[in-house]
């Protein structure tokens, strides 16, 4: 069973008198334990398929199956459920609730899923130095750089081992050394969680990572190879 | 389900704009303290009111003639009336009970005359009816039954040009329309405070009220005071039970001074006007509050709702915001509210004009608020909850978010 | 660029006003109901207390009254005035004075062949009196006096009822004469009249004004002589009467004639006062608050205004401006809603429920709201003034922000 299936998924935005194909017929399967990356120029579509995917945005139409799952259909509160248990984000930026410490943020979802106190500490604790933050787990977001916050990011994206990680241009606002260093992380993640991961990204070093390499342009794939 | 992150991530949202969280809570502690104190004196001032008037002559319960309480006519009487008074004293013991007649009358001075109201009372039972045997500020009350003594109020002592061991000529018609005269001499003047009872009272024994205006044994009422003054059914049923039905009737002091009751009621419809009107400043800053803080955080709200949180979740942290801000104004408006209704509670609350005001009322010149849970705690409760509802619709906004388009907001 | 023309800031006022058209709507909905409660409860305490005087001027003193200096201690016929002489009759003719006129007024006892009532008797001039004292208008059966000689006696109808009597029949009034001896004289009743406060119906029976003199033999001296001058709100002019007075006459104006409804009239003030300062506290948590968020928000911009060259001191202008326009529309609404709901009560408000809380106030059952000039501007102008020094804390806040650490603030 795969653990995404697109099939001939379109999104149309209307923009004043011009509609916007940000998805066009797309059709996709990717598997458990895959490491894709969704790279093309920005408008391609690669965010508007990630929020698809992550059933944060409703389709024009096609179909959307999701852990053998399909959720195009389901309305919201069953959405936010399907994403608090089987999928987890990196977002560009703002990722982490500035009120909370890093630990806190990475229990977060945990705390929605009602484990318990303690396993959230050991679980929490062992990400945090798993992605190398294991001294800085009380600072708050603000007292962390844009790498760290993104490392708290991923820690919280896999806490709960989701079926896979959507991750949304995660290095664009970071330096060389940091973005290296996430990425590292996520296919070090990959192969001991055996999580999926889907990034999307115009940055050539991240694609570098890829195992399977997704092209996009004006909503379509146009390029698909394992490598 | 409210964890305890959830209540610290609350708490935390709510310091992430301190001078805005605290103008917002300072808006309610002043709401608060005012209603507070206002309230307590409110209170205060209520049971002052009832109590001084009733004690001041009407008590809680009266036995009067059938029609008499619309016209008070001399005839319309209650037959051995002082009999009467001492089977309730038996059959009701805890109530205080005296027996009166009531009726108008020329009192004359050696160089004036006016026209006055003749109480008769029965003098070793009086004092526990009536506050006024107590307001006798010059000479004593009357301490003797046929003694042909009189107690006047002080602008009637005035007018009529007489003080303490002064003779008065009574002149009037007695219960059988006769014409009826009685000379009394003054043994005290009494200064109540209220200008009718100043300025046309004169009390005399009721057993001389009965000799001078012919009334053999009859009276015009027999006033009861019970222990509690909101609660007078029970004792309705027994005085009922007592007397003889038919040419009887027990009133409660509502139906013998309506004005009282109501004064109260209007008095409350325009005080919780204006506190309504408090609360709904109060409110629209806390609507204010909450909308700019659920807009501010757009962004950070679509990423948790992409992580799987549910809009119906985020409202209730929203609403759980609003109830610490509110908690927090509540605990500080109660107790500096508090504080202020405690020292006025030793000190008394006077300013210029009070007097002359409340003397309209029966009220001293110097008011005390009451301390009770309730006059403490039902103002700022009421903003609570308004607080609260004022937070439904930044809360009913999160429910219509999009977590995507929230995350692309500025 | 550092002196910026006084319309552009007016513009950027204007439209940063808008810019968060939710907080700014909260924010005037806020101010319009502050507003709106001021002007409103005002214009209601207005017309209560309003009524109570008018009530109390017409069935009683005039605006200013002239008597014996004694007469107010001791209201007998020995402390009369002569008639009035040619100097005051064309004093009093001046432009100042709507009306006067002459009475007499003794304390009576009123019998009739059922029951006694203590009593005034006043001797009248029905002519003077018209438009000046309230019985003429509210005569209910038989007919008013005609002229200052008429003999026929017109009561209450609460009198009537507590007298057992009847238009037509005779009643016996008694009072006392200039030597103290005890006068007697019938009188047949030819009018009853109504008034809305029952105690005015039996503190009250008039004849004509000669009658009452030779019945006491007082000659052409009265009691008082009541002035009445176009407003009660103003009596300055009718004191001036003073000049022409001799030593044993003394002129009193209304609100110490009457100390209660006089203190109350000043607590009015004083309450109003309060009234606007306490709501517009309530409001200025949420105003300040406002403001604070806006120039918040408005940060880099205004580091961006600095670079380019604005002075601190048009930002802090800029800032007051905003707060003004804010404050100028609210009061507009405010007002507007204020005297529309008051237009809309003009008929009255209905207090019947409470009717006898209302006449123990000295109140009539309908409460007509007063709206005043005075009290809309002296709320606008708290309004403006208390408004504009609350928003000086964060126009001052912004003026101080150095431009690069503006520009670089996220």
């Amino acid at each position: 069973m795969s653990t995404v299936c697109c099939i001939d998924l379109c999104r149309f935005f209307v923009q004043g008198e011009q509609t916007v194909r940000a998805l066009d017929h797309v059709n996709l399967e990717i598997d458990k334990r895959e490491f894709v990356c969704l790279s093309g120029p920005s408008g391609s579509g690669k965010t508007t398929l990630l929020n698809a995917i992550g059933g944060l945005d409703k389709p024009t139409s096609g179909e959307v199956w999701v852990a053998g799952q399909r959720i195009d259909g389901l309305d919201k509160a069953d959405l936010a459920n399907m994403r608090l248990h089987h999928i987890g984000f990196v977002f560009q930026a703002y990722n982490l609730i500035p009120v909370l410490t890093a630990r806190e943020n990475v229990e977060f979802v945990m705390q929605v899923q009602g484990v318990t106190a303690s396993e959230r500490r050991d679980r929490s604790m062992a990400l945090l130095k798993e992605v190398g933050l294991e001294d800085m787990e009380e600072r708050r977001p603000a007292q962390l750089s844009g790498g760290q916050q993104q490392r708290v990011a991923v820690a919280r994206a896999i806490v709960s081992n989701p079926a896979m990680v959507l991750a949304d241009e995660p290095t664009a606002n970071l330096d060389s050394v940091s973005a290296e260093h996430l990425m590292g992380l996520f296919v070090n993640l990959n192969e001991k969680h055996q999580t999926t991961f889907i990034i999307s990204t115009h940055d050539q070093r991240v694609m570098s990572y890829a195992r399977r390499l997704i092209g996009m342009v004006d909503g379509r794939i146009v390029t698909d190879e394992i490598r | 389900m409210i964890t305890n992150v959830t209540l610290s991530l609350a708490w935390r949202n709510l310091w992430r704009h301190p001078r805005r969280t605290w103008l917002t809570v300072g808006a309610m502690v002043f709401s608060n303290i005012l209603l507070v104190f206002l309230i307590s004196l409110q209170f205060g001032m209520y049971r002052v009111m009832y109590e001084n008037s009733l004690r001041l002559f009407t008590g809680h319960l009266q036995v009067q003639a059938v029609g008499y309480i619309d016209e008070p006519r001399m005839r319309l009487t209650i037959p051995d009336a002082a009999g009467l008074a001492a089977r309730l004293r038996d059959a009701m013991p805890g109530n205080d009970v005296a027996a009166r007649g009531l009726a108008f009358a020329l009192a004359s001075s050696a160089d004036r005359s006016y026209g006055v109201q003749i109480v008769g009372v029965q003098p070793e039972h009086e004092p526990r009816v009536s506050s006024l045997p107590g307001l006798v500020k010059r000479g004593r009350f009357l301490d003797n039954a046929g003694m042909q003594e009189a107690v006047i109020g002080s602008v009637l002592a005035r007018n009529l040009r007489v003080d303490l061991g002064h003779e008065l000529t009574l002149f009037g018609t007695g219960r059988d329309g006769s014409f009826a005269a009685g000379i009394v001499h003054i043994v005290g003047i009494l200064d109540s405070g209220s200008a009718e009872i100043d300025r046309s009272f004169v009390q005399i024994s009721l057993a001389d009220f009965q000799d001078i205006f012919a009334m053999q044994g009859h009276g015009h009422s027999v006033v009861l005071m019970t222990s509690d003054l909101f609660n007078l059914k029970a004792a309705t049923a027994k005085v009922e039970a007592i007397i003889e039905s038919g040419e009887s009737v027990v009133h409660d002091w509502n139906a013998l001074l309506p004005g009282l009751k109501q004064s109260v009621q209007a008095d409350m419809v325009s005080a919780w006007f204006m506190y309504a009107v408090l609360i709904v400043l109060v409110a629209f800053s806390v609507l204010n509050t909450q909308l700019m803080s659920v807009l501010d955080r757009t962004r950070e709200f679509g990423v948790v709702m992409a992580l799987g949180l549910s809009p119906a979740r985020l409202g209730r942290l929203v609403l759980l915001e609003t109830a610490m801000m509110a908690g927090l104004g509540l605990l500080l408006g109660v107790a500096v509210g508090s504080g202020v209704v405690l020292y006025f509670y030793h000190y008394g609350l006077t300013f210029p004009g009070l007097e002359a005001m409340t003397a309209q009322f029966n009220l001293p010149g110097r008011l005390y608020p009451s301390a009770s849970f309730a006059s403490l705690m039902l103002g700022p409760t009421v903003v609570f909850l308004a607080c609260l509802a004022a937070a439904i619709y930044p809360a009913a906004k999160l429910l219509r978010m999009e977590p995507v388009a929230a995350m692309r907001a500025v | 660029m550092t002196r910026m023309p006084v319309t552009i800031l007016f513009r950027l006022a204007w439209r940063n006003l808008w810019r968060n058209y939710r907080r700014t709507l909260i924010m005037l909905g806020a101010i319009t109901v502050g507003v709106w409660a001021m002007i409103f409860m005002t214009a209601l305490m207005r017309g209560m207390v309003d009524d109570m005087v008018k009530t109390a001027v017409r069935s009683l003193p005039g605006h200013v009254q002239i008597h014996h200096p004694r007469f107010r201690d001791d209201p007998s016929i020995a402390n009369s005035l002569p008639p009035p002489g040619e100097v005051l009759v064309d004093a009093l003719s001046s432009d100042q004075v709507v009306g006067w006129a002459a009475r007499v007024r003794v304390p009576a006892v009123v019998t009739s062949e059922r029951d006694t009532r203590g009593t005034t008797l006043v001797g009248i001039d029905p002519e003077a009196e018209s438009g000046l004292s309230f019985i003429a208008d509210d005569m209910i059966e038989g007919r008013f006096l005609q002229s200052f000689e008429d003999d026929g006696l017109v009561v209450g109808r609460k009198m009537l009822d507590n007298l057992e009597t009847k238009l037509g029949r005779r009643v016996v009034v008694m009072s006392q004469d200039a030597e103290n001896e005890i006068i007697d004289r019938g009188f047949r009743v030819v009018g009853v009249f109504e008034s809305k406060l029952e105690t005015t119906e039996e503190r009250f029976i008039f004849t004509g004004r000669k009658t009452v003199q030779s019945m006491l033999n007082m000659n052409e001296d009265v009691s008082e002589i009541a002035v009445v001058g176009s407003s009660y709100r103003d009596v300055s002019n009718l004191l001036r009467l003073q000049q022409v007075l001799g030593p044993e006459q003394e002129l009193l104006p209304w609100y110490e004639l009457d100390i209660y409804l006089g203190s109350m009239l000043t607590m009015m003030d004083g309450f109003v006062l309060i009234w606007i300062i306490v709501i517009f506290l309530a409001l200025s948590f949420g105003l300040v608050n406002t403001l604070v968020m806006a120039v918040f928000e408005r940060v880099r911009e205004i580091g961006l205004m600095q670079a380019l060259g604005m002075r601190p001191a048009m930002i802090l202008l800029q800032i007051l401006l905003e707060t003004l326009l804010l404050l100028l529309v609210g009061l507009a609404a405010g007002n507007l809603l204020a005297i529309l709901t008051l237009a809309a009560l003009s008929d009255g408000i209905d207090l019947s429920i409470v009717s006898e809380a209302m006449q123990m106030m000295g109140v009539a059952n309908v409460l007509y709201p007063s709206l005043q000039i005075g009290d809309i501007v002296l709320a606008d102008v708290i309004v403006i003034v208390l408004g504009l020094i609350a928003g000086l804390f964060p126009a001052w806040r912004a003026a101080r922000y150095q431009p690069v650490q503006a520009l670089t603030t996220v």
